[in-house]
């Protein structure tokens, strides 16, 4: 054994020690219970969750939903992102606006869709405002559609997406930008070649964090549904708290560790041939 | 010119969306009506003192409060360890330990809950703060170990190194030396472990009880039955709390967001 595992072991004993207890033994309870039913080993579970068109219409309103709400959160956190990064010039003021964008991060789910509950209401503040503009005739339903859902879970997530993108954005050399305009591009085309291909990694990873935390969101679906959507997540939580069956409900759960873990590698594998692409034609 | 325009638009919009709800919550807890008004009508404080006469509502602020600060300590204990020996050795397996310590981040959290309910339901601890608790570690440590390990610097290295030329014991070494040179990223990574246990729900949902339970799970509880001016001045205490913590962060390491000085 080397010195280099002789100093490293008893760092790492303790650490190990309680991830294996307390995340993989957990986990891998749940993988094995899921293959078992009645009693003896069986994939008849996967076989229920998969050959039931009900659970693929949950799935499909589970991605919709969550692929929705990360394209919302780009295209309103880029421009935010770049806003406050390159436009804004007051360091008081940008200081204020990053105090403001992590407050949401540091206040409960619960409490952030609890606002919205009281804002998307029939007689809420955006009925409210949509009704006295005169875009809307009579006060339209939020609460329960996937629409409200939508709308409290980019809430949620959107300084995820405004954060990796200003970090990215932040570490971009604006002499590169000054630089390109110098040589004659107009500032879309400098935006298009120079920044926004500089800027692909931390939106990438923007977009994958949402994504992920999107399609595993229990808390703001369970409140904005008002009980007339159901999103993967709620399965499993009803399979374990009420139901108790933790064979059907081990097989949910993997289900949906197993397709987010897929969408994550998709999106990564995604974004690195494209940053590659980009890469390859701006040199 | 006109694109610069529409960008100031559409940025101080979306600012606008990101603070509307909390500014509701606030402004709501202070309604003199019986149900949630915005903008308040009247003003009191009766909600709040509602909440202080209902004991439910301090002990799940009591039960939130110690989680969240042992989980913070023990994953303190357990994270600066692990990444001392992630930053300064070489080990077979490094990378997989590295991304089996971060997964929790990506994890969805009620796989993981409903994992640690059966699990700990096996040993005897089902609905227990022990349960809690060890949840609680798993999905803060990442925190930790994200702020710490890009502190950990060859640089950094050497003053240990020096230390030790200098006949200091590892220990010395480590609380003389390390220790302080990692001292913003400790309170960083401290500052998101213990919010993030404070205001989980989804994991915590599941080891909870009527009598024992943490503030977020106690208002998710409620909110689905009734929605009260209570449940917007307890929430509005938990907003006050983030505010906190979010100064205290900016104050004493600086939320290096967003600038190129980082």
């Amino acid at each position: 054994m080397s010195a280099a595992m002789n100093r490293a072991l008893p760092l790492l004993a303790a650490p190990v020690a309680f991830f294996a207890a307390f995340f993989a033994v957990p986990m891998i309870v749940v993988v094995s219970s899921s293959l078992m039913a009645g009693g003896v080993p069986s994939l008849g579970n996967y076989a229920r969750v998969l050959f039931d068109q009900y659970h693929w219409d949950v799935l499909a309103a589970t991605f919709r939903i969550a692929g929705l709400t990360t394209v919302a959160c780009a295209l309103l956190g880029y421009p935010l992102a770049y806003y406050l990064v390159r436009v804004v010039k007051s360091r008081a003021l940008r200081r204020t606006c990053v105090i403001l964008l992590v407050l949401p991060l540091f206040t409960s789910n619960i409490v952030r869709s609890f606002g919205w509950m009281v804002l998307l209401g029939r007689n809420g503040l955006v009925n409210d405002a949509l009704v006295g503009v005169g875009i809307l005739d009579r006060p339209m339903r939020f609460l329960g559609t996937e629409l409200g859902i939508v709308i409290g879970l980019v809430y949620i997530l959107l300084p995820f997406i405004v954060l990796a993108v200003g970090n990215a954005l932040a570490a971009v050399d604006p002499a590169l930008e000054d630089a390109s305009s110098d040589l004659g591009a107009t500032p879309f085309d400098t935006f298009r070649t120079v920044t926004f291909p500089l800027c692909l990694p931390g939106l990438m990873s923007g977009i994958v964090m949402v994504f992920t935390l999107a399609v595993s969101a229990y808390v703001t679906p369970a409140l904005l549904s008002g009980g007339k959507i159901t999103v993967f997540p709620m399965l499993i939580f009803q399979q374990y708290s009420t139901v108790f069956d933790v064979n059907y409900g081990g097989a949910l759960s993997i289900t949906l560790l197993v397709m987010t873990l897929v969408l994550v590698g998709l999106a990564g594998w995604i974004g690195n041939a494209g940053a590659s692409a980009t890469g390859r034609k701006a040199q | 010119m006109i694109a610069r325009l529409l960008l100031r638009v559409v940025s101080w919009s979306v600012m606008a969306y990101l603070i509307l709800p909390l500014l509701v919550i606030v402004g709501s807890s202070f309604t003199a009506t019986s149900y949630l008004a915005f903008p308040p009508q009247g003003l009191t404080l009766d909600w709040y003192g509602r909440m202080l006469g209902d004991g439910s509502y301090l002990a799940a602020f009591g039960t939130s409060t110690l989680l969240a600060l042992v989980a913070t300590a023990a994953a303190l204990l357990l994270g600066v360890p692990a990444a001392l020996a992630i930053a300064r050795c070489e080990f077979p397996g490094k990378k997989f330990l590295l991304s089996l310590l971060m997964s929790p981040l990506v994890l969805p959290h009620v796989v993981l809950g409903a994992a640690l309910l059966q699990y700990c339901a096996a040993l005897g601890l089902m609905r227990s703060f022990t349960a809690l608790l060890v949840g609680h570690i798993v999905i803060i440590m990442p925190f930790v170990l994200r702020s710490v390990l890009p502190q950990l610097t060859p640089e950094q290295r050497a003053l240990e190194e020096a230390s030790a030329d200098l006949g200091a014991r590892p220990m010395e070494t480590f609380f003389l030396v390390t220790l302080p040179q990692i001292r913003s990223g400790l309170a960083s990574g401290a500052i998101f472990a213990f919010i993030s246990s404070w205001i989980n729900v989804e994991l915590s949902i599941f080891n909870t009880t009527a009598e024992m339970t943490t503030i977020p799970v106690k208002l998710f509880n409620y909110v689905q039955y009734t929605i009260d001016p209570v449940i917007a001045a307890v929430s509005s205490i938990t907003i006050g709390v983030a505010a906190l913590a979010i100064i205290i962060l900016d104050l004493t390491v600086g939320l290096h967001l967003l600038s190129d000085r980082r």
